[in-house]
């Protein structure tokens, strides 16, 4: 099934050389520790704590309306810290979700209104429902639909995962186009 | 209405907040950019240490037809974590060395004690108090006594004051003057 357009208004996205198309409206502290490897999609509202430690993303990613994306921290004997975040390529984080993840893989669908706890770690092929609740420290494993309050384990994912998944952001970074009285 | 904030000395608030109403912050209090105070059923008072996280609402309005009652201040302890999306909305009072986690709601005429946590995704709704070191949690917003009381957030805040003013604008007293 080809996906629907989705239009944008080409002044409220800024476009860099490597295609990532970034709201204007995005809040994104600490850009020198931010990397976006390319197509990522940033939607208005994300905000991205770079400030607090380093964010990398890689391509193909996107990032609903709302969604903030921060790295987690830590409370050790000897103090205190924040930690990177690591997001692989292919991955979709759907509206107004909390990501404090310590690592998220490759090919990886997180819903909307998601809270993924601190610390989590979410391996490549992996899948969380609209709404789910991770507690800190949880990893997912591969090829596994997670869902609920506290998320746990519902259901396996198909093992053609990674191409469904790299076929669906593909197209849907493919299909985020500006609208037409804007060209 | 015109918006008036006081904040007390080592306390650190991004400029990019929006508060309608009087609200004070407290000694070494962190406000986080994105947070929404408004303060139309009287002004905010928030303790000192507290942590208020990325889009959190705190919300202190009438009920609709009762614009015309009188104004109550809403206070808020001290060592409080407000997490990010966390909402409290027209609660009575929130005690010290609570906990709301990302994404909780709270409701109207509740009061919140101490050594609190409420957990993550939990709407409570409910007007019964929630009693000292009482911890809500999953889906259902299950109530238990905790055994242990949450840790007061000492090293978080100390390494978010030496942080901060490095990467954001952050928001001064119009008239800096001392204990206001």
């Amino acid at each position: 099934m080809e996906l629907q357009d989705t239009f944008y208004s080409k002044s409220e996205y800024v476009e860099t050389t490597t295609g990532n198309k970034v709201s204007r409206q995005a809040q994104i502290y600490g850009s020198q520790n931010i990397i976006l490897n390319g197509k990522v999609i940033l939607q208005s509202g994300v905000m991205i704590r770079g400030d607090l430690a380093s964010v990398k993303m890689g391509r193909y990613c996107f990032v609903g309306r709302g969604s903030v994306v921060r790295p987690p921290c830590k409370k050790f004997s000897g103090g205190f810290t924040y930690f990177a975040l690591q997001i692989g390529d292919h991955v979709h984080i759907g509206e107004q979700s909390v990501i404090q993840a310590a690592i998220i893989g490759s090919y990886v669908h997180i819903g909307k209104n998601v809270v993924i706890g601190k610390r989590c770690i979410l391996k490549d092929c992996c899948m969380i429902g609209d709404n789910t609740v991770l507690a800190p420290d949880t990893v997912v494993p591969s090829f596994t639909h997670y869902s609920g309050s506290p998320g746990i384990q519902i259901g396996q994912l198909p093992v053609c995962t990674q191409d469904l998944s790299t076929d669906y952001t593909k197209s849907f970074y493919d299909h985020f186009v500006p609208s037409i009285d804007n060209l | 209405m015109s918006s008036k904030i006081k904040i007390a000395q080592g306390a650190m608030v991004c400029k990019e907040i929006k508060v309608k109403g009087q609200v004070s912050f407290g000694a070494s209090t962190i406000i986080h950019p994105g947070v929404t105070l408004i303060a139309e059923a009287g002004p905010i008072e928030i303790g000192e240490n507290n942590i208020i996280e990325e889009y959190v609402n705190i919300i202190h309005k009438f009920l609709p037809g009762e614009e015309q009652s009188e104004p109550v201040t809403l206070k808020i302890g001290s060592n409080n974590v407000f997490e990010v999306y966390s909402i409290i909305e027209g609660v009575k009072s929130i005690g010290d060395n609570n906990i709301f986690e990302s994404k909780s709601y709270v409701g109207r005429n509740l009061t919140i004690g101490n050594d609190c946590i409420i957990g993550a995704g939990c709407h409570l709704t409910s007007t019964s108090p929630i009693e000292d070191g009482t911890c809500v949690y999953g889906k259902n917003c299950t109530r238990q006594k905790a055994f242990c009381k949450p840790s007061v957030p000492g090293g978080h805040r100390e390494f978010l004051v030496k942080l901060l003013p490095s990467y954001h604008l952050l928001r001064k007293n119009k008239n800096p003057i001392e204990g206001t």
